[in-house]
């Protein structure tokens, strides 16, 4: 009678069926006429993975650090060049990585020397150079006057005072003042080509 | 003197010199003490008959085999001449192909069982990145995310986000309440970041999208060599959904390609990307800060070229046809629930965001 009994667990196949169950089976569930509606699903596929081979790979970072990865190139040991730990974005407080010049033979300073800083892209005067400059300014032309070097100088000031805040204000800016430094005034005013020239030599 | 050794270390037992009586018992090199070499071989060979036994010729001195012998030594041949196939040397299990129920006399065996057909092997190692978040990351988060509220302090209610029916229909009354104006859905609402709800990163989707593909199969086979490489998983074919006549795109056609992976697959991706590839992208400010899909999720997008610096396609750079690297999009998924917890998630781990 038990047999009889709807159920909703999956049917066991039974390799001799019985007369008794056979009976009750078509007594209890009468063979469908029309496709079924619902579907039934006594077997679920067990897929087996697909994925490439990976290799155990040692990572060597631009500092010596190491550590290992599981990675898909073969190559046993991968040492980097360029990576986080010798890039600016990510140590901005890493004075090597920035952009400052050395200068160990003294052949940049040999070129000031000889054809002073207009060349340069950020120039700073100090204040001796900006008094040679004065006095270039004076022994050059005797024309510019002690108001138009005064000028000169609040101009120039104000500039500085300028790009400082500028500066100050977008701090990711600083790459691009490498593109703008095309376009750096002159630094030695009332100066022409040739006096630029000797102003920062040796008398 | 047993029981004194007793009471000191292994260490100072195994120290103390052999006494005069153990080493006169005990042969301790044969070679050396040989029948005939010297001192007392009758005496010793008395004291251990097993000795006696030994071969006085070395095994090394052997004949070697004849060349007849390594005429007829061909084992290759023997395996070729033989008809049928050796039986394997023992019963071998193989696991059903198919699940049939709880109550099926057949079962799977569980996925962590080496034999069976779901088995993954690993993991191997542990993520660095995952590393740092869990030693360092996660409590930094909370820290910073931090906010004080004072005990005693109400709970504040949530606001009602659902709108009400207004009117004067007897209808309204008892009526579910309307959706938000302008979204059918309700976007996720951002939860504080707690010692048990800190962001983490769920899973990376990697797609590419080359209707170039449609023109030429051969783009979408790199594509799909591409992104296995990148991944290290087996990329699925995805279809253009929208048909572009200006740009000779057809609907319902491969056109691109997806994979998504998760867990220690992902941190290591993700690892990879920022450490050794991001910094190598040239005159790259980072990801855009506007960047999120409004429920902690961060995309972003690469070009061929800086697909081509990830370490695995540039190991084999050679092996893809020229200009047929494509471009991809990288989601990351983040348990975060706000664009603002993913991004100082990510930022912690690594990746720069730029305001314009």
């Amino acid at each position: 009678m038990s047999s009889k009994l709807p159920t909703t667990l999956l049917r066991r196949p039974s390799a001799l069926p019985s007369t008794t169950t056979y009976t009750a089976y078509s007594a209890s569930r009468p063979t469908p006429s029309s496709p079924c509606t619902q579907q039934v699903r006594n077997a679920t596929f067990v897929p087996r993975h697909r994925r490439p081979y990976q290799f155990t790979q040692l990572v060597q970072l631009s500092d010596g650090s190491t550590f290992t990865v599981r990675t898909t190139m073969p190559t046993a040991l991968y040492k980097s060049a360029k990576d986080t730990r010798n890039h600016l974005l990510w140590q901005p407080s890493d004075k090597s990585l920035k952009n400052v010049e050395t200068d160990e033979a003294g052949k940049l300073a040999a070129f000031r020397e000889r054809y002073g800083r207009g060349y340069d892209l950020e120039a700073k005067m100090t204040p001796e150079e900006e008094a040679a400059i004065a006095a270039a300014v004076a022994a050059a032309g005797k024309k510019a006057t002690a108001a138009e070097l005064e000028a000169a100088k609040k101009k120039a000031e104000e500039e500085a005072k300028a790009a400082k805040a500028a500066e100050e204000e977008d701090p990711f800016d600083s790459l691009t003042d490498l593109i703008s430094g095309y376009a750096t005034p002159n630094m030695n005013p009332g100066l022409n080509v040739k006096d630029t020239r000797s102003f920062g030599r040796k008398k | 003197m047993a029981t004194s050794l007793r009471g000191v270390s292994r260490s100072a037992r195994a120290l103390q010199p052999f006494s005069s009586t153990q080493f006169a018992s005990v042969r301790r090199c044969a070679s050396t003490q040989a029948p005939g070499s010297g001192a007392t071989p009758a005496a010793a060979s008395k004291n251990i008959p097993d000795l006696a036994e030994l071969e006085t010729r070395s095994a090394l001195e052997a004949p070697l085999p004849s060349a007849e012998d390594k005429k007829d030594f061909r084992p290759w041949k023997r395996a070729a001449d033989r008809k049928a196939r050796l039986p394997s040397s023992r019963y071998q299990y193989h696991p059903p192909k198919y699940n049939r129920g709880p109550l099926h006399p057949i079962q799977s065996p569980p996925s962590s069982d080496p034999i069976a057909r779901d088995f993954v092997p690993g993991p191997f190692n542990m993520p660095r990145l995952k590393e740092t978040f869990r030693t360092n990351l996660a409590s930094d988060l909370m820290t910073l995310a931090y906010i004080h509220i004072p005990p005693g302090t109400p709970k504040k209610e949530p606001t009602e986000r659902l709108r009400s029916w207004e009117g004067d229909s007897p209808y309204f009354a008892n009526r579910a309440r309307r959706a938000p104006r302008g979204a059918p859905e309700l976007p996720i609402r951002e939860r504080d970041i707690t010692f048990r709800n800190i962001p983490e990163i769920k899973e990376i989707t990697v797609s590419t999208f080359v209707p170039a593909g449609l023109k030429d199969p051969n783009v979408l086979i790199v594509a799909r060599a591409v992104l296995l490489a990148m991944t290290g998983s087996v990329p699925e074919m995805t279809k253009s959904k929208n048909s572009v006549v200006q740009w000779q795109l057809q609907a319902n056609k491969t056109a691109g390609c997806k994979t998504t992976i998760y867990g220690n697959a992902a941190w290591e991706f993700l690892d990879r990307m920022i450490h050794l590839v991001f910094p190598r992208i040239k005159d790259w400010k980072g990801v855009k800060g506007s960047t999120g899909d409004g429920s902690g999720n961060v995309q972003f997008g690469l070009n061929p070229e800086d697909v081509q610096l990830f370490p695995e396609v540039e190991c084999n750079y050679d092996m893809y046809p020229a200009k047929m690297i494509p471009g991809c999009h990288i989601a990351i998924k983040t348990t975060a629930t706000s664009d603002r917890q993913a991004k100082l998630l990510l930022q912690g781990l690594g990746i720069p965001f730029y305001s314009t």
